[in-house]
């Protein structure tokens, strides 16, 4: 199970954004470059049809990583409503390098893909949040990660999640909810789906935090 | 991680696999200053595509299996022999599949017996049984030469310890033999240095013989 919220921020401000995070989360930050498939199973194949994610992480060393993801439903009804943050139910695995050679075999096929570049910061507060910021990418052919161009050139996607159980949901949403009122000068994080555009002032905000290196209370 | 060569007991000609002869490998490791060191177990599961509609069939793998490994407890492996494809996983994978409810689990099986330590190498028997039975299908061996990790290396101090255990073991007079599978372990994309996927592999590779080589005794 996962909290997730995400919003959009116009590339000119994601330095400022890093810059905010850096003291906020109190963490180094770590590059991001992800190279993500989704498989969809083939006609027939399934009680239902099926869609799974494959993640691979390009920067890690000596050699890429891979982990699978399935993303399930979200919470519904009055209490997920009350909500501000999705909560999902999500599975996560790591995986050998040939799970994508796997997956073609068992009759799964590439819906399509993705390269997620740009940065991250992973840190505790209440619960486990990770904040990405990142171009989304997509590729001119099939797996052609060094062609890719952004879906949207001059915006950024921002993405914060938090693992949670179902024991564990509120406060996690809670901490999630709240860490992102500290964001709201520079971007509008919101549940996936429901677009609030990028933040009218923003620009004023980001020429704050860059002026004095984010020593400025917003 | 240490070499390990998985055998599987098959029977002579009109024999069939016992409980005594598990019982006799047992007692032949002990006899041959074997150290009883506790149990082990592995558990192993046929997948078998579900369909919606049953007169169409796509192109699907038959023998999609997963283990899940004595050593590797937090770890899941999947093996597609016809494909000659071999993955490691986390154990959570288990969970992804029955949400994608792609494939269903339809046959599963447990690995369980005894395991001993012999000077550097370390022995395990156990015999193979459906899950939620008691009848025993079959008999496996594991023998892991615990100074190398080198396929290649090990491969003549492994076949040197496989003899004296057949010799040891045909004083006991049984209808049978342990028998080791040769594979290319280089097809499924796995190199000299010995890993848990190595160790899928030989499993899958020896249900697949076992499965064609044990057959029940026909009672006339």
């Amino acid at each position: 199970m996962e909290c997730v919220v995400q919003g959009i921020i116009e590339t000119q401000h994601v330095e400022a954004l890093e810059i905010l995070l850096q003291g906020l989360c109190g963490v180094q930050r770590e590059r991001l470059r992800v190279h993500e498939l989704t498989l969809k199973s083939v006609p027939n194949l399934g009680v239902v049809s099926s869609e799974v994610r494959l993640l691979c992480d390009l920067d890690q060393q000596p050699e890429p990583t891979w982990t699978v993801k399935h993303v399930g439903g979200a919470l519904r009804g009055a209490g997920a409503d009350q909500i501000s943050v999705l909560v999902r139910t999500m599975i996560e695995s790591k995986v050998s390098k040939n799970a994508l050679r796997m997956f073609y075999s068992l009759g799964y096929k590439l819906d399509h893909e993705l390269l997620k570049v740009g940065f991250a910061f992973h840190f505790q507060r209440t619960a486990h949040i990770s904040v990405s910021v990142s171009s989304v990418n997509k590729m001119p052919k099939i797996h052609a990660i060094d062609e890719a161009v952004p879906v949207t050139p001059g915006m950024q996607i921002v993405v914060v999640t938090a693992p949670a159980t179902p024991e564990n949901y509120s406060e996690v949403a809670a901490a999630v909810s709240s860490f992102c009122e500290f964001l709201a000068p520079l971007v509008h994080l919101s549940k996936p789906f429901i677009s609030t555009g990028v933040v009218p002032t923003a620009a004023a905000a980001a020429a704050s935090l860059m002026s004095d290196g984010g020593g400025t209370t917003l | 991680m240490p070499v390990k060569w998985v055998l599987y007991w098959q029977p002579n000609q009109g024999s069939t696999v016992s409980t005594q002869i598990l019982n006799e490998a047992a007692q032949c490791a002990e006899s041959i200053n074997g150290v009883k060191e506790g149990r082990w177990k592995a558990t192993l599961n046929y997948y078998k595509p579900m369909l919606r509609d049953q007169s169409n069939h796509p192109d699907l793998p038959r023998d999609f299996l997963g283990i899940s490994l004595a050593d590797q407890p937090s770890k899941y492996y999947f093996i597609i022999r016809s494909q000659r494809i071999v993955v490691e996983a986390d154990a959570s994978i288990q969970l992804i599949m029955e949400k994608l409810q792609s494939y269903k689990s339809k046959v599963s099986l447990y690995f369980d017996g005894f395991q001993y330590q012999l000077g550097d190498f370390r022995l395990r028997v156990g015999r193979v049984v459906p899950v939620h039975s008691e009848s025993i299908r079959g008999i496996v061996m594991e023998v892991e030469y615990l100074p190398i990790s080198s396929v290649e290396k090990a491969r003549k101090v492994m076949e040197e310890f496989v003899e004296i255990w057949h010799e040891a073991l045909s004083k006991r007079s049984l209808s049978g033999k342990f028998v080791n599978t040769e594979l290319n372990f280089g097809e499924f994309g796995l190199g000299d240095h010995y890993t848990p996927q190595h160790t899928g592999v030989q499993y899958a590779i020896v249900m697949a013989h076992m499965i064609a080589t044990v057959q029940p005794v026909v009672r006339g």
